[in-house]
């Protein structure tokens, strides 16, 4: 008997378990739904708390007509994207010198580039931002575009160094044989089959980008500039809340980053996957 | 392992169309990055030379922003000046200025509050010879905006408005128990909360956090100063734990009492942040509360049923009187800025009467008055509410009283001693005296930094 | 992985045709093409990281105010903060709030990895849903949290008062020390579980299944497979996720700033909100930076130790 009701208790609990992971994790954005769609009044009442009554757009239709949102919104999208092919790119080549190819002080670079995670952010913006600005590229995106691979390329390439070395030597050595030069190989051979690390390292670095907000702040001192974290965090003006308002401009935030996992989830995991087989 | 290096294998055979998958992705990447590098460039070079750039505060009494940056278009279009502006709200506009400081990247010139002009001191141009051109034309200035804007006898900033806090009163709670309005905290306020506390419904008769934030600091300084103590001497020297300990202790024990005693605050109340009293004054779940106008301004705006039932009034005091401190709005200029000669005909052109005046309206209480000609104005007769504005501004004292204004005294407020004090008492388990003590060190410490 | 026999042909064609030793013999085998491709990632780092961080060295070094040039006082800032009451209580904060959470965190990103691993339908429903604390933007987050928590307006009080009928009275969930933590540890908890989850998951994903079948002939139960397959196969993964995850609630700023700034009364006061309030209250730069590189060391010293451990676990 144990062994039949064993899997199905088992089965039962599984469920049971994401069904409770479930409500915890979706439960809070429901709630800024609703948030964003009730009226001040009803906000401030508890009478029909979990579904708003009327359902008011107003927040929304304000938030798109009267706010520089949708320039907030292109801003974000440009800034993200860019900096996520930047960030990319390096860590994939990156990874896969430092896995891959021997040459002096790679040992010393695998442990440095993990080490710059240490850097507490929250203080090293200051300094950065004088640097960004030596460079030229104070009040603009691309300093953003610039500055978001500092923290984005240490985990890419830490992820693809795992990727790269998971995948076996052998493919490469025999691609030279057949007279592939060292970068035809790693081209031609070794980086299709990264295809799904890189996905991942991609995304990673897209999440991070699309949500910063620190460097965002700071670096950028015209409005219209603005990226999404920066210009939802102004609508707190201080005293009061627009709780509805700053809602509708998250939900409006979270919604395609959450589309884009949905459908690109799978691949997130397979490239983990390969990234963690060592030892 | 082993099913793995098949998959492997298998998809190398398949190698043909993975290679073409990659040319094709490798084209779109690459194309994709020679575009953006383009676009960098670009953005970057797209920055015009001479532009005035101007940063303001981001207010929450949105139509008064939305009239200033009217304004200051106005101007840009009329002197043909090319302005960048940026908003900082109350939560990110010191990192802003400090981060922009210090890369040598600041504003030309920027819309302060009280402590700005303190605390970027080094950076800021004297603009004395604008202010009191401005003032003398005003009828000179409030005495606590002058000593607030002034560093070694020179000004740092032009005074633009000031910004108060008042007592609110849900008058038809009052009415309905037959109470009048409290004059001094203990035992007035304490005794209408009392009366009007009602742990059933939710509803308290007092409300007041002494959790770190701006409403909490402004509560601990000004009940320290009622009860006859405060953070400095007529000196300007640290005396919270020497020659004021007396007088602090027993403010102290009052303030905590408010939540530990008395009963009389919401449960909730250590752990609220600016906006909650707000909140829950429009939630209806408090009968009085200190406040800026901007909770008026809200309520008023968005026609909010309790704005007809609500009283403001003086601030209520202590054994040694009442007093309030309030925010001084003020123009800086940055000594980085070539361009003071345009940033002074801004302050000129903003400050011009009848522009403020449309400022003010805007504001509904927000915006009071900095000289003493805007002081009576048709406009502060309009609300019976506004008198009591008006009279705690008249009557404000300045940061660092009974001394000067310090970049010292700025510090302790930035750094939310006070309130660090009285949650110290609250939920650390300290007595009052040993939290002054604790308190005062810290601050004998920064006025020694200061001074080295 | 590879087995030596299986290299030393193609090794051995490689180092025929290398033969210009000189360089090679210094620098490696591989310089030309390792350097041009680590060069990026060099370059990024010496500029944007290295740089404003050896700065910030020798400006935790000084005696700073905001505008003003800096004093040198040698290891001053040091010295004062280990001494700082405020300082040594956000230093014990900040171990409970990265020790509360990344434990918790852990916990529940294994468990939602073995269900997701076990036979369930519509597993990538239920991955792609479970990912999206992760995903959203932090700020929105801590903002959202704080509106829930709210004592008279707050929907979790709602829910337990009035919907489930647990408690009598509503919670000060920010305003009490113990429920403050609680408070912000659950939503670091909230935002961080998925991506241990997702990542352990992955690391599960690529056990062979022959090892679990090979343990289910020997006898073993679920649990000892657990034990026995399962954990070690993960190991490596669960390091890197404990340590990157340590590091990142370690420095977690946004959440307890929107949520407590610290309060009340320092109860939730960590060390990057403490730096915050030193740098933007106080304008003490020099002292700022050095409360947030204090603890810089130690964790340094984890981190390379782990780095070895993992690289050796490689060679293997």
């Amino acid at each position: 008997m144990n062994r039949r009701l064993a899997p199905r208790l088992q089965g039962l609990a599984s469920y049971a378990f994401l069904l409770v992971l479930l409500l915890v994790v979706v439960f809070p954005f429901y709630w800024m739904t609703v948030t964003a769609l009730k009226s001040e009044v009803q906000m401030r009442s508890l009478a029909s708390m979990f579904w708003p009554d009327p359902v008011v757009w107003d927040n929304f239709r304000h938030l798109l007509a009267q706010t520089d949102f949708v320039a907030w919104f292109k801003n974000s999208v440009l800034v993200a994207v860019s900096s996520t092919l930047v960030a990319t790119a390096i860590g994939t080549i990156g990874a896969y010198s430092l896995a891959r190819l021997r040459f002096l002080g790679r040992a010393f670079m695998s442990s440095a580039v993990l080490i710059t995670y240490l850097v507490p952010p929250s203080i090293l913006f200051i300094p950065l931002y004088a640097q960004i600005r030596n460079l030229g590229l104070a009040d603009s995106l691309a300093g953003l575009i610039a500055a978001y691979p500092s923290f984005t390329v240490p985990f890419v390439t830490w992820l693809l160094m795992g990727y790269f070395e998971s995948i076996p030597e052998e493919l490469e050595e025999a691609a030279m044989i057949d007279g592939a030069t060292r970068f035809g190989a790693f081209a031609r051979v070794v980086l299709p089959l990264a295809a799904p690390g890189v996905l991942a390292a991609g995304l990673y670095a897209f999440t991070q980008a699309w949500n910063e907000f620190l460097y965002a702040l700071v670096f950028i001192t015209d409005v219209k500039l603005r990226t999404l974290p920066v210009g939802l965090s102004s609508f707190i003006t201080g005293d009061v809340y627009g709780w509805g308002f700053l809602m509708a401009g998250a939900v409006l935030t979270t919604l395609p980053v959450i589309a884009a996992y949905i459908y690109l989830q799978k691949y997130m995991v397979e490239g983990l996957t390969a990234g963690s087989v060592k030892g | 392992m082993d099913q793995r290096l098949r998959d492997l294998t298998e998809q190398l055979d398949a190698g043909l169309i993975a290679r073409r998958e990659f040319l094709r992705k490798a084209a779109v990447i690459t194309g994709g990055t020679a575009a953006g590098l383009h676009v960098l460039s670009k953005m970057a070079d797209a920055q015009p030379k001479t532009k005035l750039r101007v940063w303001l505060f981001k207010s929450f009494v949105t139509a008064g922003n939305d009239t200033l940056a009217k304004h200051i278009e106005a101007w840009a279009k009329e002197r043909k000046v090319d302005v960048e502006t940026d908003w900082a709200t109350f939560g990110d506009r010191e990192q802003k200025f400090v981060a922009a400081i210090e890369a040598g990247n600041p504003p030309d010139i920027a819309e302060m509050n009280i402590y700005g002009p303190m605390r970027y001191k080094a950076a800021l141009r004297d603009v004395s010879k604008i202010a009191t051109d401005i003032a003398s034309a005003k009828g000179g200035f409030l005495p606590f905006a002058e000593r607030a804007m002034k560093a070694e006898g020179k000004f740092l900033g032009v005074p633009r408005y000031s910004m108060t806090t008042v007592f609110f009163i849900r008058k038809d709670i009052m009415e309905a128990k037959g109470l009048k309005p409290p004059k001094v905290y203990d035992p007035d306020v304490v005794e209408f909360a009392r009366k009007t506390t009602d742990p059933a419904k939710d509803l308290w008769g007092f409300g007041q956090t002494l959790n770190r934030s701006d409403d909490g600091d402004g509560f601990m300084s000004n009940i320290l100063w009622d009860y006859g103590g405060g953070v400095w001497d007529k000196d300007g020297k640290p005396a919270l734990g020497t020659a004021f300990l007396k007088q602090n202790t027993a403010a102290l024990q009052f303030a905590v009492d408010t939540i530990k005693k008395y009963r009389i605050q919401p449960p909730g109340v250590m752990g609220w942040t600016d906006p909650s009293n707000n909140e829950a004054y429009m939630a209806g779940k408090l009968v009085t509360t200190n406040n800026g106008a901007s909770l008026y301004y809200a309520m008023v705006q968005k026609k909010h049923e309790l704005a007809p039932k609500t009283l403001l009034v003086l601030t209520p005091g202590g054994p040694a009187g009442s007093f309030v401190g309030s925010s001084c709005y003020n123009w800086a200029i940055f000594a980085k800025s070539k361009q003071t000669e345009l940033c002074e005909d801004l302050i000129r052109w903003v400050e011009d009467e009848s522009r403020f005046n449309e400022y003010v309206h805007a504001s509904i209480g927000q915006a009071g008055p900095v000289y003493r000609a805007r002081v009576d104005t048709p406009y502060w007769k309009s609300d019976p509410n506004f008198d009591a504005i008006v009279q705690n501004i008249l009557r404000s004292v300045n940061l660092g009283y009974p001394g000067p204004t310090t970049p010292a005294a700025a510090e302790v407020q930035g750094q939310k001693i006070l309130t660090d004090m009285a949650g110290r008492v609250v939920v650390g388990g300290l007595s009052p005296e040993q939290a002054l003590k604790e308190a005062h060190k810290r601050i004998e410490e920064i006025y020694k930094m200061r001074r080295a | 992985m590879a087995t030596p026999a299986a290299r030393l042909p193609a090794s051995a064609a490689l180092r025929r045709a290398g033969t210009r030793v000189g360089l090679e013999r210094v620098l490696g085998p591989d310089f030309r093409l390792g350097f041009l491709f680590v060069a990026p990632t060099v370059l990024l780092v010496l500029a944007l990281v290295a740089y404003p961080f050896g700065y910030a060295i020798y400006l935790s070094l000084t005696r700073k105010y905001v505008g003003v040039p800096p004093v040198f006082v040698g290891l001053d800032n040091y010295v004062k903060l280990t001494w700082d009451g405020f300082f040594q209580r956000a230093v014990v904060n900040s171990f409970i709030f990265t020790f509360g959470s990344v434990s918790v965190k852990l916990l529940l990103g294994m468990l939602m990895a073995l269900v997701l691993t076990s036979k369930i339908r519509f597993r990538s429903f239920w991955t792609g849903v479970l990912l999206i604390p992760w995903v959203a933007p932090t700020v929105v987050s801590a903002l959202n949290f704080l509106w829930i928590y709210d004592y008279s307006l707050g929907v979790l009080n709602y829910l337990l008062v009035r919907v489930f009928g647990l408690l009598p009275q509503g919670v000060g969930w920010l305003s009490e020390p113990g429920t403050a933590m609680a408070s912000v540890i659950a939503v670091n908890i909230w935002r961080g579980f998925p991506f241990f989850g997702i990542s352990l998951l992955a690391g599960m994903k690529a056990i062979p299944a022959e090892l679990y079948e090979a343990a289910a002939v020997d006898g073993a139960g679920p649990v000892q497979r657990f034990w026995r397959v399962t954990l070690p196969g993960v190991k490596n993964i669960l390091v890197i996720v404990v340590l990157l995850s340590t590091i990142w609630t370690f420095n977690d700023f946004q959440i307890v700033y929107i949520l407590t700034k610290g309060g009340p009364g320092g109860a939730t006061q960590v060390l990057p909100v403490l730096t915050y309030e030193i740098a933007f209250g106080a304008q003490r730069l020099g002292e700022a930076i050095a409360v947030a590189l204090y603890m810089l060391p130690p964790l340094a010293v984890v981190i390379i130790v782990l780095a070895r451990y993992m690289r050796r676990g490689q060679a293997k």
